[in-house]
């Protein structure tokens, strides 16, 4: 039984579930408890001890179900020619039919293949190598390569459990629905604990303060009442702070989507955290995602996003439209006077602008902060209405990358949380002022960074 | 021995409908003594739970409400400081006379010293939620409600309790629990949980029931009402938590709505009855008139 479970766990962890040895010891304790019976009632019972987290329960269901499923066992003792015969046999269209053993029991197999084993699940088995010649080969061979182009570095879990059609046909140029790559998001995460961190010292040095008021007299004496007077007991009165809101409003198209996929990352280990936010996304229209990052794994979030399913993606980006239906749905329902920010690039397609809109959402809002990637003398050309959008803003800021956009957003944090100074926008003012002014790059400052080409003729390009 | 069968038997008796996992989750709970952590959407049946097992199965009730900010003054002990000073007035005599023996002021010192623990003994010890049901003579019921409510320190302050049964006091040392209480938390996912009090802890998800589950759950707290009225309104607000409702009608929900339709003696439902009683299930004015409109539709 041990085995069985401890195989059991390693299939979910290779489905990304984390189980520690302490949860499996639990399953192995609850089962030998006895009193269970039936499919159902053993499945509750892994289910219990196992999956600690409500949105690992999908993964756990499939799991379980492929795994305890009318699974052909293989008997003991393979080799690697009856496997590649049965690869073969399966990837021609044919079904596996073993024998099955009768003898052993539940723990005699160590190996189960059923319908639903791909063909790229054995060639992980016994470390058998593709073949390439023989038959059998091209499909595997494109779907292998199909891996190759989604992700760089797979890990076992993805290319183990991933069903060939989504991995199978990949299409080239189509960037932006990968979602982040491990590293990157690792490196995110990390920015973003770092930020956190530092934002924590400031926010309880804060609440400390918020405790520490001048001595509330009459409630002193109230609560001493039965100490004699003696004041034991020392009442405070307390400086009143709400819980700083945060409205954010994402662009989600193509122009913007690095800076907004960082965004959403960011409002995902903010949420709930440190302050109360309500998160939209929006291209043509506008979605409320604050529900869906506080139960979805992140990527997952991505993903659906990037599928198109919460807005559509195919769409052209019309924050005139954008605004109307915040201000219509949302502006009533927002609670005291929350910050906002909105990071786009404020490029409305020649669509209606509808700044009357945005001027309502910023009476009612404490603060309205615009990001956008673009430089400043872009932001009147074209169908770049950010000059007229950030006439109604408070402040609007050009994040080249995603530190600057990190160190933005801290900083704003600081400022609603505590009472600090911006301590980090000031440095990065300075760090921009100090950048050595050189007369050759006169022209492109703050463009593209390319110097212009020497004229031919030879004059000096002032 | 008690079996997973019988605990649903026992729950049924006290009207609680349970289903696999939630009997299986308590009879584990009570069988390997460990907590039981359950999460699900408000109004599903959380607390219910504790409070029908704690009627059940005959052990006492302790419930600790969490709250942002809750410390370990306000959930296991707190040192009663008034009683002490007070003691110490009231024994001054007997202390001068206890202390006059001595010959100087370091052996005095002494004397006071020795005698330190009885101010620090249970007497002036007041029992929060967790220590007292971990003192219960019987084996009781702790249900740590809304546990996503605290804060980290107070999850980290559980760890200890929760895993070993045990309460450190630093005056008085471990204090180990006399009957190992049965021990549910619950929690509305506003907030992660961290992994390390997860994992103590048996996880227990709880979503809305299916449809025969949710017309037995009505049946049996309201035999009055008529099965098939049961089987129309559970049908009915199963459509209603497909609608993207700013709060989706919970199981609480299905019950008051039960409660107001034997009181009016409905016997069917009709757009005109929902329209009336919309009140019991709908808690925004947009979710209301949804749901007015999905009864149109529907029961036309």
């Amino acid at each position: 039984m041990e085995r069985i479970i401890t195989r059991f766990v390693t299939a979910l962890r290779q489905r990304g579930i984390r189980v520690s040895p302490g949860e499996s010891i639990d399953a192995v304790h609850a089962l030998a408890l006895g009193g269970v019976e039936g499919r159902e009632a053993v499945r509750a019972l892994l289910r219990l001890t196992l999956v600690k987290n409500a949105n690992d329960l999908p993964a756990y269901e499939e799991v379980f179900d492929r795994f305890f499923s009318n699974s052909q066992p293989i008997p003991q003792g393979l080799v690697a020619a009856d496997l590649l015969s049965a690869m073969i046999h399966i990837v021609e269209g044919e079904q596996l039919k073993a024998d099955i053993p009768d003898k052993h029991g539940d723990d005699g197999p160590t190996l189960t293949v059923d319908e639903e084993v791909g063909a790229e699940d054995l060639k992980d088995l016994l470390g058998l190598e593709e073949s390439d010649d023989d038959g059998g080969g091209p499909e595997i061979q494109v779907q292998l390569d199909g891996y190759r182009g989604k992700i760089e570095a797979p890990k076992p879990s993805d290319y183990y459990m991933q069903g060939p059609p989504t991995v199978a046909f990949h299409q080239q140029g189509d960037q932006k629905t990968v979602p982040f790559t491990a590293e990157e998001l690792a490196d995110m995460q990390e920015v973003v604990s770092r930020m956190i961190v530092r934002l924590r010292k400031d926010v309880r040095r804060m609440k400390e303060k918020q405790n520490r008021g001048k001595l509330h007299v009459i409630r002193t004496i109230q609560k001493n009442y039965r100490h004699d007077m003696v004041p034991f007991l020392l009442s405070l009165r307390r400086k009143l702070r709400e819980k700083p809101r945060l409205v954010v409003l994402c662009d989600v198209s193509f122009s913007v989507s690095h800076a907004s996929r960082f965004m959403l990352l960011l409002l995902h280990t903010l949420h709930n955290r440190l302050m109360d936010v309500r998160s939209f996304i929006f291209n043509k229209e506008l979605a409320e995602i604050t529900e869906l990052l506080r139960n979805m794994p992140v990527n997952a979030l991505l993903e659906t996003i990037d599928r198109g399913e919460i807005v559509n993606l195919d769409d052209n980006s019309d924050f005139g439209n954008v605004f109307l239906i915040f201000k219509k749905k949302h502006l009533e329902n927002m609670r005291g006077k929350p910050a906002v920010i909105i990071l786009g690039d404020g490029r409305n397609n020649y669509h209606e602008a509808n700044d009357w809109a945005l001027e309502e959402i910023r009476e009612k809002a404490g603060y309205m902060l615009w990001l956008t990637p673009e430089e400043r003398d872009t932001w009147s050309r074209g169908d770049c209405l950010m000059e007229l959008y950030g006439s109604y803003c408070d402040r609007v800021e050009v994040v080249r990358d995603v530190n600057e956009l990190s160190l933005m957003v801290e900083d704003l944090f600081r400022n609603l949380c505590t009472d600090q100074p911006r301590r980090l926008a000031r440095d990065l003012l300075k760090a921009r002022a100090e950048e050595p002014l050189d007369y050759r790059d006169y022209y492109t400052r703050g463009g593209s960074g390319q110097p212009p080409a020497l004229d031919p003729q030879g004059r000096s390009h002032w | 021995m008690i079996t997973e069968q019988e605990v649903k038997d026992l729950l049924g008796s006290g009207g609680y409908i349970a289903d696999e996992a939630i009997a299986t989750a308590v009879f584990l709970a009570i069988r390997m003594e460990k907590p039981i952590l359950i999460e699900g959407p408000p109004g599903v049946g959380k607390t219910g739970l504790a409070k029908t097992l704690s009627q059940v199965l005959d052990f006492p009730l302790v419930r600790l409400q969490c709250y942002e900010g809750i410390d370990e003054g306000k959930a296991l002990y707190d040192w009663e400081y008034g009683k002490q000073l007070l003691y110490t007035q009231l024994l001054r005599t007997q202390l001068d006379s206890y202390l006059s023996v001595s010959a100087d002021l370091r052996e005095a010192v002494e004397r006071l010293s020795a005698e330190e623990s009885l101010f620090f003994s249970m007497n002036f010890l007041v029992q929060r939620p967790i220590l007292r049901s971990f003192l219960s003579e019987k084996r009781s019921l702790l249900l740590i409600d809304e546990i996503d409510r605290s804060g980290d320190e107070f999850e980290a302050l559980l760890l200890e309790c929760l895993s070993d049964f045990q309460v450190s006091i630093p005056e008085l040392g471990v204090i180990e629990a006399r009957a190992k209480p049965l021990v549910i938390l619950t929690s509305n996912g506003t907030r992660m949980i961290s992994d390390a009090l997860r994992r103590r802890c048996l996880f227990l998800y709880i979503g809305y029931p299916e449809f025969d589950r949710e017309v037995a759950i009505v049946c049996a707290r309201f035999p009055e009402l008529c099965e098939t009225l049961a089987r129309q309104m559970v049908e009915f607000l199963r459509k209603a938590r497909d609608l993207n409702l700013r709060k989706p009608p919970s199981v609480s929900e299905t019950l008051d709505w039960a409660q107001v339709l034997s009181i009016l003696h409905a016997t069917r439902l009709t757009p005109e009855v929902v329209a009336n009683t919309v009140g019991a299930i709908a808690k925004h004015q947009a979710d209301m008139q949804q749901m007015t409109e999905l009864a149109q539709r529907e029961l036309m």
